[in-house]
C-alpha cells in the first residue's frame, strides 16, 4: 500500500458519491407529504360493521354498487366544522343519485354529542360510530376530517386528509364513479 | 509484535463486541415485551413525533389494541411491522428501516467514521516513520570540535 491516502481520499470521495446519488434519487421525496398520501387509493377498501346512531348496523356491503364518500369526522373537530358547510351542499346536490352513498363515520366522540350535532345540522347522510376506532385504523387515517372516494366495486379511488371543499367532494364523487 | 498488532486487535474486539450485542438474537420476549417493543418503533400516526407507547390519541389506542391482537395471533414482529408500513407507508417507523436504500442510513455514517479513524492511523504512522536525521561524520567532528573549543575555554 504505497499510497494509503490516496486510497482513504478515493474512499471518501466515493462515500460522497453514493450519498450525492442517494439525495438525488430522493429529490422530491417530500416525508411530510408522504406521511399524509393515503396508501389505500387502488386498493380495495376495508370491510366495516358499525353501529349507527338508532341502534342498525353500517357496513361496506350497505354501499356495495354506488359510487360512496366516506368522511371521517367528529363534533368537537374545528377543521371539520370549516368543512360541514361543503359537505352539507355536496349531499344536498347528490342525495337522490340512485348510484350514491355518504357515511359519516365518527371518530373519537360521545355518542350523546354526536347525535346532538346531527340533529342541530341536520345531517342527513348515514352516521356510523367507531368506538374501537377500528374503522379508523383500518383506513389507516391520520385524524380528522378524511375523505375517501370508494367506487361501485369496493376500491378506493381517492382520499385526503384535512377539509374537503365542495369542488374537491365532486371530484372525488367522479372519480369513484369511473374508478371500477 | 503486540506494539505493531495490539491496536488493531483492540479495535477488531470492540467492533466484533458492538456487533454482536446489536446483533445478538433477543431470544423468546414475552408478548408484552414484544407488544412494547413494536409501540415504540411506530409513529403515532395523527401526533407530531409521538411514538404509539407514549401517545393517548385514539389512533394509537385502536394500534396498541391491534398489535396485541397480532401477537395473539401468532404474527411475527417483522409481520406487524410490514403491516403498517403497507397501511401507512414507511413514515409510521421512528427510525429509517434497515434495509434497502434506508439500510445507508445506518452504514454511511460507520463507514465514514471507519474511513476517518484509518486515515488517521495512516496520518500517525508516516508521521512516525518519517526518517530520522542521522549524524554524519563531519556532524561528529563538527561537535567534537565544539566540545574541545569548551573544554579548552573552561580550563
Amino acid at each position: 500500500m504505497k499510497h494509503p491516502a490516496r486510497i482513504v481520499a478515493l474512499a471518501v470521495a466515493l462515500v460522497v458519491v453514493v450519498l450525492g446519488v442517494v439525495l438525488a434519487l430522493n429529490v422530491g421525496n417530500d416525508p411530510e407529504q408522504d406521511a399524509k398520501q393515503s396508501h389505500l387509493v387502488g386498493k380495495a377498501a376495508p370491510a366495516f360493521d358499525l353501529p349507527n346512531l338508532s341502534g342498525g348496523r353500517v357496513t361496506l356491503a350497505d354501499v356495495a354498487g354506488k359510487a360512496t364518500i366516506v368522511n371521517f369526522w367528529n363534533s368537537w373537530c374545528i377543521p371539520c366544522e370549516q368543512e360541514a358547510p361543503a359537505l352539507q351542499q355536496f349531499y344536498a346536490a347528490h342525495k337522490d343519485d340512485s348510484d350514491f352513498a355518504m357515511i359519516g363515520i365518527v371518530r373519537d366522540d360521545a355518542t350523546g354529542d354526536v347525535r346532538t350535532y346531527v340533529k342541530d345540522n341536520d345531517v342527513g347522510w348515514t352516521i356510523a360510530l367507531d368506538p374501537q376506532n377500528q374503522a379508523a385504523l383500518d383506513f389507516a387515517t391520520r385524524g380528522q376530517p378524511e375523505t375517501y372516494a370508494i367506487s361501485p366495486g369496493g376500491t378506493v379511488a381517492a382520499a385526503k386528509y384535512g377539509p374537503m371543499s365542495s369542488g374537491e367532494l365532486e371530484t372525488f364523487l367522479a372519480a369513484a364513479r369511473a374508478s371500477e | 509484535m503486540i506494539r505493531r498488532w495490539g491496536p488493531w486487535i483492540a479495535l477488531g474486539v470492540v467492533v466484533v463486541i458492538a456487533l454482536a450485542v446489536v446483533l445478538w438474537p433477543h431470544g423468546d420476549q414475552s408478548s408484552a415485551a414484544r407488544a412494547q417493543d413494536l409501540e415504540t418503533q411506530l409513529k403515532c400516526p395523527e401526533c407530531q413525533g409521538l411514538s404509539v407507547a407514549d401517545s393517548q390519541a385514539p389512533t394509537s389506542r385502536a394500534i396498541r389494541s391491534d398489535i396485541k391482537r397480532r401477537i395473539a395471533a401468532g404474527q411475527s414482529d417483522e409481520q406487524i411491522r410490514q403491516a403498517y408500513i403497507d397501511k401507512y407507508g414507511d413514515s409510521i417507523l421512528l427510525a429509517p428501516e434497515d434495509s434497502g436504500v434506508s439500510l445507508l442510513v445506518w452504514i454511511l455514517p460507520v463507514v465514514v467514521l471507519a474511513l476517518g479513524a484509518t486515515g488517521i492511523v495512516f496520518a500517525l504512522r508516516r508521521n512516525r516513520d518519517e526518517p530520522h536525521l542521522r549524524a554524519t561524520d563531519a556532524d561528529e567532528r563538527l561537535v567534537e570540535r565544539e566540545h574541545r573549543v569548551e573544554d579548552t575555554v573552561d580550563g
